[in-house]
């Protein structure tokens, strides 16, 4: 019964820990497509270098992803 | 009076010689035009002065800046975004974020925690602080105040998916009021600034702009110019 409610509990954990990661990496799709969006309205020096910093973050959160598919 | 090459190198906003005798070549049918222009800019020099750095709140006749809505006869005259200290608190918030899991060490019963679990919990917490960093500067950053020789515009990205674009003929402005209040606007000299405008925006709000003194008095300059415009074509 107890060994029942525990891998109940890990097969929650999981599904909860990969479900928040890709929400989290599509909220990091949407900064990149926003910085695009904002480069593209307002051009100045620095938009090379934030673009770049959004696509580090998308892969972050593509890390993310795969930790949480492999760790949990 | 115009500045040498060698300060240009690190004046992103200073007149590049060369690029005035391009522009010069480029109106040929228009030289009172470019003359003018040019007059502007060292009277708005006068005024605020030179700015080394495209992270500078205010940026004076600045040759990397752009934006969508640019027509390809209009110059940018000035560019401003709020003060650095308005980004103080969410700085301070951001430290904190920072140096929290480091803190968390010293709780017994996290020490407990498999370090898988911990090792996927780190990289969470980064990534969110991280990512509320960004934003923060995103919207500092393009939330941006410009006057052209032709108009005023302000641009508002107020989240992540909306834009907000606003702006006034220079001859459409009918009265500009700042306001600077509190104890850090005092101090650092920072403030907003409401544009009356006969256009179909009635306002236009340039907030915790560093100067407003200076700024109302290049609006006050450009739009004499406008004045004295109209008054030669009549």
């Amino acid at each position: 019964m107890l060994d029942d409610l525990g891998g109940l509990f890990h097969l929650l954990e999981k599904i909860l820990g990969i479900a928040g990661s890709v929400v989290y990496l599509i909220f990091a799709l949407v900064i990149v497509k926003q910085v695009n969006t904002m480069s593209k309205n307002v051009k100045d020096k620095f938009n090379g270098i934030l673009i770049t910093v959004s696509y580090l973050h998308l892969l972050g959160a593509i890390m993310l992803v795969f930790l949480a598919l492999t760790i949990l | 009076m115009t500045r040498s090459n060698d300060l240009d190198l690190v004046a992103p906003d200073d007149v590049i010689e060369n690029k005035m005798e391009e522009t010069r070549n480029e109106k040929l049918e228009t030289p009172t035009d470019t003359v003018k222009t040019v007059n502007l800019k060292e009277k708005i020099y006068e005024i605020v002065g030179h700015t080394k750095h495209s992270l500078s709140s205010i940026l004076v006749n600045p040759d990397v800046f752009s934006f969508e809505e640019k027509d390809d006869e209009e110059e940018i005259l000035l560019v401003a975004r709020p003060h650095w200290f308005t980004n103080l608190s969410w700085m301070l918030i951001s430290i904190l974020m920072l140096i929290a899991p480091a803190l968390l060490k010293f709780i017994p019963i996290i020490n407990d925690i498999p370090t898988k679990y911990t090792s996927l919990g780190n990289l969470v917490w980064y990534l969110l602080s991280f990512a509320i960093i960004f934003e923060n500067f995103l919207s500092w950053y393009f939330d941006v105040f410009i006057i052209t020789d032709k108009r005023v515009i302000d641009i508002d990205f107020n989240n992540l998916l909306d834009k907000k674009f606003s702006e006034a003929k220079l001859s459409m402005i009918q009265d500009v009021t700042s306001r600077v209040s509190g104890l850090g606007q005092t101090m650092f000299n920072y403030g907003t600034i409401h544009i009356q405008t006969a256009a179909e925006v009635s306002y236009i709000t340039f907030e915790k702009v560093p100067h407003p003194e200076k700024i109302i008095k290049i609006l006050q300059l450009l739009r004499e110019d406008k004045e004295i415009d109209k008054g030669g074509n009549n």
